[in-house]
């Protein structure tokens, strides 16, 4: 067991390794890359993905997967412009209800994966587009903006640390992270979620109470969604229809990036945060160095599929050796 | 096992590393990328002030065509042209390409926003840290940046556009209208002086659905052909923006209406010659774009050099000559119209 902890851990370390060497590789590129006010900067433009991820990173731990992110953001972002603009909400109130809103749409998938047993991917491409056409139904496709300046500051602000210019937004995602990675690493409910994605009827006879798992992934990336839709309001000072167009496929990039594997079971917060880093780096290097988005796109692309690769030989690698160990000790597996 | 996962994350490693420190699309792992979408563009000098241009979307016929201008007075003013924008109709990506451009430095940047309200912000940040910034083709609210080179003022264009139709259809005809994104500021803004064209001159004219492509052709396609199907009645399609207009042509033409549905549309020349080759289109109507991106380098150098303030009433644009300058706007001039007769002297 401890020899398993070190290999995965191990992986997270490679994604790390990966990350400062590519933050070398950008700064001796780039003479402006390693300003750290630079480096903060990346930041603000991650956290909406970065809080989704999240949310990401337990849903598809459970072998599900949420299209809907996307929309969800857009109809967050909008049912917050409608509250504080319309219904005369505070925009401390409206904020609060665009993110009760994400809680309610993730729901809505939990609950037709759940009591449905529909698959993940069918129900949130359908509510990718459910939730978009709300959006731009209930926004008539109109923007709303015109945000006081003290929400504004929750996207655009800084925390002035001496020469340091912290983003607003970066502890908060920060604390999501540390808090829902240990969650998802130490807690009991965490390590029930790695037994669900890996069997899950084996885990419903052992007493997993696996629906409400499920619904708690789906509801909690909702909420995040919800979080992060305030934060791009915030940040954009609009709230429009079409915010967060393919932000799904973003997400899950960094995610199988991070090593969170499609099939279930694996990955964690840990590495969904560096892969996430790593794709930003990465993109703001090229922009530095003014590699065209072409050239941009495939380099995403080609780093993307050689991590797959590298990942599945990884856990190929690992489960012979799991498979040995266990065969030396009981003379057969499983 | 444990080799080849090293092997393959060194690969990862290198990979990254030589797309950061290549920069140049001969050193891509595919040969696929096609050159004129780099960045890099090869005909800028190595000094001079740098100005950053930034389009709604890279590698359609519209932009590049504003690009091509654009080195041309690049290359009479001295001026360090980088041209970056996103791949799709994003203002997310937008924001980031500006960010990245206000880390590295750059004199002047000028920029056509996706949204004029969401681009703000990061163009706010920009004039903080000392950069200069125009809008071109689209605006971005006024307080964000210093000038706005207009290729011709909405009110012209929306007249353009509802005067050909009548010419074509008739001033009684039910049309239908196919945009852009539905958020696009300038977009709405032709929309709206097309609506008093219709009020003012003809009242009995009627838009009966007005449908977003998403600077998606094959949208534009799509939502036309269901226009089409939804209202047999139909006597035109206007088609805004130089991606709906050859997906509104193209559906128009498949589905056999050319000469009995009008299709009239915002769009470039080239982009537009087979379907005015085929006669289901007459005419084109368009400024030209080469023009917009040469005078907005001038605009960019006159900024930067502080020979253009706010309220300069005229500005000298190298070929182009004296154009008008409104308060913060400098305007290009009325729109061109392209028909069989003249098209193919046109190349973007």
């Amino acid at each position: 067991m401890s020899g398993l902890r070190a290999l995965a851990s191990n992986r997270e370390a490679v994604l790390f390794a990966l990350l400062i060497g590519a933050l070398a590789v950008a700064a001796l590129a780039s003479p402006s890359f390693l300003q750290v006010n630079n480096l903060l900067e990346i930041g603000r433009l991650i956290a909406e993905a970065g809080l989704i991820a999240v949310g990401m990173t337990a849903v598809i731990i459970t072998a599900g997967i949420d299209l809907s992110v996307g929309a969800t953001l857009a109809l967050c972002a909008v049912i917050l412009g409608k509250s504080w603009h319309d219904a005369g909400m505070s925009i401390w109130t409206a904020s609060a209800v665009g993110v009760v809103a994400g809680g309610l749409a993730g729901g809505f998938n939990g609950l037709l994966v759940t009591r449905l047993g529909l698959p993940p991917l069918i129900v949130t491409l359908a509510t990718m587009a459910l939730y978009r056409g709300l959006a731009l139904g209930l926004s008539h496709a109109e923007p709303v903006h015109g945000y006081p300046d003290s929400f504004l500051l929750l996207g655009q602000g800084y925390w002035q640390l001496g020469p340091v210019a912290l983003p607003v937004q970066f502890p908060l995602v920060a604390l999501v992270i540390i808090v829902s990675g240990l969650y998802l690493s130490r807690s009991v409910w965490g390590r029930w979620l790695y037994a669900l994605g890996r069997n899950e009827a084996a885990a419903r006879i052992a007493g997993v109470p696996v629906d409400a798992l499920k619904m708690a992934a789906y509801v909690g990336t909702g909420l995040l969604t919800g979080l992060a839709a305030v934060i791009y309001v915030a940040r954009v000072s609009t709230a429009k229809a079409d915010a967060g167009t393919m932000m799904e496929l973003d997400v899950i990039t960094a995610c199988v990036l991070g090593g969170v594997s499609i099939a279930g079971g694996e990955g964690s917060i840990w590495g969904t945060a560096l892969g996430l880093m790593l794709l930003a780096v990465v993109r703001r290097g090229m922009d530095l160095r003014q590699v065209g988005n072409a050239e941009q796109a495939i380099v995403v692309g080609t780093v993307l599929v050689l991590a797959v690769a590298a990942h599945s030989a990884w856990s190929r690698a690992t489960q012979a050796a799991r498979l040995g160990k266990a065969g030396a000790r009981a003379g057969s597996a499983e | 096992m444990r080799s080849m996962v090293k092997c393959v994350f060194t690969l990862v490693l290198l990979a990254v590393a030589t797309a950061l420190l290549g920069g140049c699309p001969s050193k891509g792992p595919e040969p696929g990328a096609a050159p004129e979408t780099s960045a890099a563009a090869g005909t800028a000098q190595p000094s001079g002030p740098k100005v950053a241009m930034i389009p709604k979307i890279e590698g359609i016929d519209y932009f590049n065509a504003c690009k091509r201008g654009a080195e041309e007075a690049a290359k009479e003013l001295g001026l360090q042209l980088v041209y970056s924008g996103p791949t799709e109709n994003k203002v997310e990506r937008q924001i980031e390409i500006i960010d990245g451009f206000i880390a590295q430095g750059v004199d002047v940047i000028a920029v056509s926003p996706n949204d004029p309200v969401a681009i703000a912000p990061v163009l706010r940040k920009a004039r903080k840290a000392g950069i200069h910034v125009i809008t071109w083709d689209a605006d971005a609210q006024k307080d964000a940046r210093e000038f706005f080179v207009d290729q011709c003022t909405p009110e012209s264009v929306g007249y353009a556009l509802v005067d050909e139709m009548a010419a074509q259809v008739g001033p009684k005809a039910k049309v239908a209208l196919v945009t852009g994104s539905l958020t696009a500021a300038n977009q709405n803004e032709w929309i709206k002086w097309m609506k008093k064209r219709m009020a003012d001159k003809y009242p009995e004219m009627k838009i009966v659905a007005t449908k977003p492509s998403e600077e998606d052709q094959q949208l534009a396609f799509q939502v036309t052909q269901d226009l089409l199907k939804a209202y047999p009645d139909l006597k035109g399609v206007f088609a805004i923006t130089s991606v709906a207009f050859p997906g509104a042509a193209d559906a128009v033409e498949q589905a056999g209406k050319a000469g009995k549905v009008a299709v009239v549309g915002l769009a470039t020349p080239k982009g537009m010659k087979p379907w005015v080759d085929s006669g289901t289109v007459k005419t084109v109507i368009l400024w030209n774009p080469v023009d917009l991106g040469y005078l907005t380098m001038y605009v960019a150098k006159a900024l930067q050099d502080g020979s253009l303030t706010a309220g300069a009433t005229e500005l000298e644009a190298g070929r182009l000559g004296k154009v008008v300058g409104k308060a913060d706007e400098v305007i290009l001039g009325d729109p061109a119209r392209f028909n069989k007769e003249n098209i193919a002297q046109f190349d973007f």
